[in-house]
């Protein structure tokens, strides 16, 4: 199954994707610290498809991207933001970075799990 | 001096309040979620929303508290000042409002910041793809 990983600094965030992505063929991994996430990524972990937070303390959305881009793995993994921010600047400098696509919060269950479908190419 | 100490202490106590309604937010989601985790129940968009509600929340009242603990940290500077010399009280009045201007403006950018699709009302797409 491909393994999905979500970088949240919030539980509740977390909790609320799980119940969303239950259902769905894949494997999930979660972590409250990008850091922590971007260690094991950096060990040998190779995700299919990373859904991140932007606003967190220790290391933020943007530069966890730029760690992401400095591992071969993970250099092309496609890369989903989920935040509240909306801003365009902020959009555009994701799309720098080469984010593949930006999720404003609070998402619709449906719409993230055609997201994950969709990047994954999963059957629908 | 007095009036500041009031206030001091009267934003103490309004973040202690707000950390504890975060806490309190915190254990409420996470109980109802490992509730219906547990029992395998799905969620709908509306559960969806509300639950998220609560994240939306948190970050709020955090960004709140950091308002606050920056006008502590601009009075307490202030205070000093005064004590020290009361010949610059004028001078650091000025400072003081121009800290607590400064700290009012950072809460309200991360008000609109931390509210998503909530405050953003031209925000119909939930998701974009580059």
């Amino acid at each position: 199954m491909p393994l999905v990983i979500f970088v949240d600094d919030s539980e509740t965030a977390l909790a609320s994707t799980r119940m969303v992505t239950n259902s769905m063929p894949i494997e999930v991994k979660q972590y409250t610290e990008a850091q922590v996430a971007l260690a094991e990524i950096k060990a040998g972990m190779t995700p299919d498809l990373i859904i991140t937070d932007l606003n967190m303390p220790v290391m933020n959305g943007f530069e966890f991207l730029k760690g992401l881009r400095g591992v071969p793995a993970t250099g092309r993994t496609p890369t989903l933001m989920l935040t509240t921010e909306t801003k365009p600047e902020l959009k555009q400098q994701g799309k720098a970075l080469g984010l593949t696509g930006w999720i404003v919060k609070p998402f619709n269950p449906a719409q993230l799990k055609q997201a994950i479908t969709r990047v994954l190419r999963l059957p629908a | 001096m007095l009036m500041l100490d009031s206030i001091d202490e009267l934003l103490s106590h309004i973040k202690s309040v707000q950390v504890d309604v975060v806490e309190l937010s915190n254990e409420s989601l996470m109980k109802m979620s490992s509730f219906m985790e547990k029992n395998n129940l799905e969620i709908d968009e509306d559960i969806s929303t509300a639950l998220q509600y609560q994240d939306i929340i948190t970050q709020q009242l955090n960004a709140s508290i950091e308002a606050i603990d920056s006008m502590k940290k601009s009075i307490d500077m202030f205070s000093h000042a005064y004590k020290n010399d009361e010949g610059l009280a004028q001078e650091s009045i000025n400072k003081l409002q121009e800290k607590l201007s400064l700290t009012l403006a950072e809460a309200q950018d991360k008000k609109n910041r931390f509210s998503g699709k909530i405050s953003a009302s031209d925000a119909d797409e939930t998701i974009e793809f580059f």
